[in-house]
């Protein structure tokens, strides 16, 4: 709890900081506390690893009155179970990406022990941010020594699976990214007509299964 | 229905912006130039959520098949038809009339506001097109020959005529000190209130990209962590960017300043090569300059 900390994030924003980890018990606290703030109807709140961002309109809230609410929203947290019951997703996956055989490299891994290292685990999407559907999944089996390129690819394919940091993703749009490719999933991520639009949410569990 | 007759460079459909669906990485895009857009809708009469044309590249030529009252606004915006009209003022558009919206040397996004709004359904709560993801009723730039349906217009003749001062534009931007200040060395933060920077190139509608000066971060990066439009952050690289509309939801860089509400438009219609500085003010001065902008955009002659 010392480690927490509320600061303003512009005039119509929060930021709430948690001790700086990534730990599974420090996102789904994160997760709790923006599903608090929104249910107090101030304005929508975006939850990251161990922070979440608050947001809400300075012509109704004063900032000392937002933090205040911030307050209310992490003590309310506390209390607050799962908003929904986690669905596992299971992702079709072709293991062909560009950065496979230097990541198992990397590793001290031989290909197909880096696949079946990546597919036997079924990961917990932490949060979703960086694009429409784009959700953050892991942690990685630690054999998997994964950095991020030192600068990114202009242009990621939609469908690419790929891993950074502990962390493992799926591109559900192309665009620039700088973690590593190491497959393809055929699976539809986001879909502005589907409610919910994204296929995996927050809280989700998710298994790569390989082709 | 408004026709498309010459698009311009990239047209777009935008309102206020999607803000439901953050949570599933959707960036809330909207008008780049919230102002200047909320003006526009003010001056024809529309509602505030109200969906309009933001153009980029003009000229811009149209028309619409009934009578509307329209406006534009932006940096450096005008509107023509025979002859030329008054910007950030009502105008009354005839059945039929060709009108072009176009632009100065100092123009990057202008805003086009018609009476009755453009009208197709929602999507996701919004209209406001994110081109990155396909995600909007009007998923796309628009193109010559496009029909944009129009929400029905009590068309107010009395209030053609109808202007308002133009938005301030210019270099200075105000910004608070970030959330991650305290991440940087000790007199970074100082530097960069003091630095001059020039607006790159490559800025667009996610962000605002910094040149000429370097920010030194301590640690270059964080745990990735929600954003805010007007949040600057610092790259490895040490070049910052300002969030805009298009801006992600989550970003991996510390955040060492943040743009006020009040001045995201003039921050978004700097045009590259442009300087900018940054002068710091805190939240009170903020959200009383944010209330000074509410007044100007809702205050017509």
């Amino acid at each position: 709890m010392s480690a927490t900390r509320v600061a303003p994030f512009g005039d119509g924003a929060l930021l709430i900081e948690l001790e700086q980890r990534v730990d599974e018990a420090i996102v789904a606290r994160s997760t709790a506390i923006a599903d608090a703030w929104e249910s107090f109807g101030h304005g929508t709140a975006i939850p990251g690893y161990a922070s979440v961002v608050l947001a809400y309109d300075p012509e109704r809230l004063t900032g000392s009155a937002a933090e205040e609410e911030a307050h209310r929203a992490l003590r309310d947290a506390r209390t607050r179970g799962r908003s929904k019951a986690a669905r596992l997703t299971l992702v079709p996956t072709r293991y062909d990406g560009d950065d496979l055989a230097e990541v198992a490299v990397m590793s001290g891994l031989t290909v197909p022990q880096l696949i079946d290292l990546h597919a036997s685990r079924e990961y917990t999407a932490f949060f979703l941010g960086f694009m429409p559907g784009f959700a953050y999944l892991g942690t990685l089996d630690p054999r998997i020594r994964a950095p991020r390129l030192a600068s990114p690819r202009p242009r990621v394919p939609a469908g690419a699976v790929a891993v950074a940091d502990g962390q493992t993703a799926i591109y559900p749009f192309a665009s620039p990214g700088g973690w590593r490719l190491i497959g393809r999933a055929d699976l539809r991520l986001f879909d502005p007509a589907a409610d919910p639009p994204s296929a995996v949410r927050a809280g989700d569990r998710v298994r790569f299964t390989p082709l | 229905m408004l026709h498309v007759l010459a698009p311009g460079l990239r047209t777009t459909v935008q309102d206020l912006g999607r803000w439901g669906h953050m949570r599933d990485g959707v960036p809330a895009a909207g008008a780049a130039d919230p102002w200047a857009h909320a003006l526009a809708q003010e001056l024809v009469g529309n509602a505030p959520e109200a969906a309009g044309l933001e153009v980029v590249g003009p000229p811009f030529r149209f028309r619409c098949d009934d009578r509307r009252v329209i406006a534009v606004t932006g940096r450096d915006a005008r509107l023509r038809g025979r002859g030329a009209l008054p910007s950030c003022t009502a105008v009354l558009a005839r059945p039929g009339q060709e009108l072009v919206l176009e632009g100065g040397p100092q123009g990057r996004f202008a805003y086009l506001a018609i009476s009755g709004g453009i009208a197709p359904p929602a999507v996701l709560g919004s209209r406001s097109t994110y081109l990155a993801a396909g995600i909007g009723p009007f998923p796309r730039a628009l193109a010559a020959g496009d029909a944009l349906p129009l929400g029905a217009a009590t068309v107010d003749a009395g209030r053609a005529g109808t202007g308002a001062a133009p938005l301030p534009y210019g270099d200075d931007l105000r910004a608070m000190r970030g959330p991650h200040a305290g991440r940087f060395p000790a007199d970074a933060v100082t530097a960069f209130f003091a630095a001059d920077f020039t607006v790159g190139a490559d800025s667009d509608r996610m962000g605002l990209r910094l040149e000429g000066a370097q920010v030194a971060a301590e640690d270059g990066e964080i745990l990735t962590c929600g954003l805010v439009a007007g949040a600057i952050q610092v790259p490895r690289g040490g070049a910052p960017i300002v969030m805009l509309a298009d801006h992600q939801t989550t970003g991996g860089y510390p955040v060492i300043a943040t743009v006020i509400a009040a001045d995201l438009g003039r921050a978004a219609q700097l045009v590259p090569g442009e300087r900018v500085r940054f002068a710091e003010v805190d939240r009170d001065e903020a959200v009383a300059a944010r209330r000074e902008m509410l007044r100007l955009v809702a205050a017509l002659a």
